[in-house]
């Protein structure tokens, strides 16, 4: 039986007149990697230190592990573990150092073999005896995987944990979640502006704008509701928009090229497009869905705003 | 869990270069004094004591390890402050600086904890600071010099005979430490309020400095605020030297640096545990 390893009630966190998270809600369940989107001054990051500990809330509740964080800090830190915005060290202590001592601190298991692991897994088991001052962004951010890892908490919190690195990085950051999901049944809370990575890596997310969830759910569910972006690839254009044009779905046309027409359509649709061209006799290379989460998020972000 | 974050905090101390300049500056500055003390020591006996040259018969050995230790003393205790400072200072600043208060907060650890092992380690590096300082004074002053008497010339002149001076030398260390661990307090108090590692350190520099200055101006109106200022009791350890020992000057004098002390390190606790981590 899943349990809610994250409980947010009606959170608030107010700057003066400034309300930066103004009445959010949202459960994580077990085993989720949990989307957490929403454009920059959403609030994003003010619930995570709200969630860490690092800031009070103004009201409101936080619950972890079904304790509540202000009467339960250490118990629930000890099972988490977080990169909070930039992967900031002490940078005149090696990367192996300040995994020892942050490990330390959290009562982990900080023999060299133990660190040498971590750090194996984020590809810095190289330059373990290096200086962090060294290291380029992105290293800093493997090595933030690497410290949010070392105490094997159950709930990992990642807040941003691509930028910063190269592609080859970002590949092995992705590949890395959905490991700890699958294999090492951690739950993953997961806040990102690269929309793809989510859409790759998360079960449920919510997206978040003016310090409240806007929407939350299952993404394939999210993203398989309403209409979404659909272009239709072939070499006769002006053909197959005449066919479109002439059927019910003429309405729902977004635009023409020489090469492709896009249409607005529901998921369920498409199959019918598809027939409707093939016994009009129109050549296709493709069908294919253009709608992201990206989209859907900026769709979603503009009518509230 | 304190032990843990007191030896975490001590290692972030000491992997700093900026912690060793406060030993070097001793390490270098005292065999300075104590080798030209060695040389050409006597013209500067001779040079302090001709105004009393009419009065008095100076025999016997002045120039010696215990005369050196507290010239040294007294010349360095208004510059020691500035290298306690620069770690003091720089203890919880340093963490909102660098960006790793996110690091060390997200711990399972209480913030109460996390100051009170920054403070530790901070007075740690005090007491070793001062510990230096006798250990090369007394230690190198005695070895080359030898010991003797000591010649104080104050409001009175007092003359303590050399089996008469290595326990006032204890207390006026402890005494340095107490002091000093007053300007490590402020120096805290200081680092909890701002988020970078320079404000600090210049702040609890320019408190002692105004301290000092208004302090040695003799104007009646600062006669009332002179016994608050802490800098005004820090050189009580010379009551120390006073045959008997002035002990109604010292214990006021303790009370008001320990009052600072614990003020500074309540309202550091106060600053950290409200503080919202935006850094």
């Amino acid at each position: 039986m899943l349990h809610p390893v994250i409980e947010i009630r009606d959170l608030h966190k107010r700057y003066g007149s400034f309300n930066a998270v103004n009445g959010l809600n949202l459960t994580v369940q077990q085993g989720d990697v949990y989307g957490f989107l929403g454009p920059n001054g959403a609030g994003k990051s003010t619930t995570i230190r709200m969630m860490m500990s690092l800031i009070a809330p103004s009201s409101g509740s936080i619950k972890i592990f079904g304790m509540d964080l202000h009467s339960r800090r250490s118990d629930i830190l000890s099972r988490i573990g977080a990169i909070v915005e930039r992967p900031d060290f002490y940078n005149y202590l090696t990367a192996r150092r300040n995994l020892e001592l942050l490990g330390q601190l959290s009562g982990a298991d900080v023999s060299r073999p133990a660190i040498m692991k971590v750090l194996g897994m984020v590809g810095l088991d190289a330059r373990s005896e290096s200086k962090v001052k060294t290291f380029s962004h992105g290293m800093k951010q493997r090595l933030g995987i690497a410290q949010a890892l070392l105490h094997s908490p159950d709930l990992i919190v990642l807040d941003e944990p691509t930028t910063g690195l190269d592609p080859h990085g970002m590949v092995d950051m992705r590949d890395l979640i959905l490991e700890l999901a699958a294999d090492h049944r951690k739950t993953i809370f997961l806040s990102s502006h690269i929309l793809p990575e989510v859409e790759l890596t998360a079960n449920r997310m919510v997206i978040i704008n003016r310090g409240q969830a806007i929407i939350e759910g299952a993404v394939q569910d999210l993203l398989n509701a309403g209409r979404m972006k659909v272009t239709i690839e072939t070499p006769d254009a002006a053909r197959a928009l005449a066919c479109i044009n002439a059927s019910p779905l003429a309405k729902h046309v977004h635009s023409s090229t020489d090469g492709a027409v896009i249409l607005m359509l529901e998921k369920s649709e498409i199959p019918d497009v598809a027939a409707m061209l093939s016994a009009a006799g129109v050549a296709l290379y493709g069908i294919v869905p253009v709608r992201s989460l990206e989209e859907y998020f900026i769709s979603l972000t503009r009518q509230v705003a | 869990m304190i032990l843990t974050a007191y030896r975490v905090e001590m290692s972030k101390v000491f992997s700093k270069w900026r912690t060793f300049i406060g030993f070097l500056a001793l390490a270098v500055l005292i065999p300075i004094v104590v080798v030209g003390m060695s040389m050409q020591g006597e013209q500067f006996f001779k040079f302090a004591t001709a105004g009393l040259k009419d009065n008095f018969d100076f025999t016997g050995h002045l120039l010696n390890g215990y005369a050196v230790a507290y010239i040294i003393f007294s010349s360095l205790y208004l510059h020691v402050p500035f290298l306690i400072t620069l770690v003091a200072g720089e203890v919880l600043a340093g963490e909102a600086t660098s960006g790793t208060y996110r690091l060390l907060l997200t711990r399972p650890m209480s913030r109460a904890t996390m100051v009170n092992a920054k403070y530790l380690s901070a007075l740690t590096y005090t007491f070793l600071l001062v510990v230096c300082m006798a250990a090369l004074s007394l230690g190198l002053g005695i070895g080359f010099l030898g010991t003797g008497e000591v010649f104080i010339i104050r409001q009175q002149i007092t003359i303590l005979q050399g089996d008469d001076l290595m326990w006032r030398f204890a207390f006026a260390y402890v005494w340095a430490f107490l002091a000093m661990a007053t300007v490590a307090s402020v120096a805290f108090l200081c680092s909890s309020l701002v988020e970078n590692a320079i404000g600090p350190i210049m702040t609890t520099m320019s408190i002692i400095i105004v301290m000092t200055i208004i302090s040695a101006i003799d104007v009646p109106l600062f006669d009332y605020v002179r016994p608050l200022f802490f800098t005004n009791h820090m050189n009580s350890w010379k009551f120390f030297f006073d045959d008997p020992v002035r002990w109604d000057r010292i214990v006021p004098s303790f009370i008001t640096l320990m009052l600072h002390i614990v003020g500074c390190f309540a309202a550091a606790h106060l600053i950290i545990r409200r503080k919202d981590i935006l850094t």
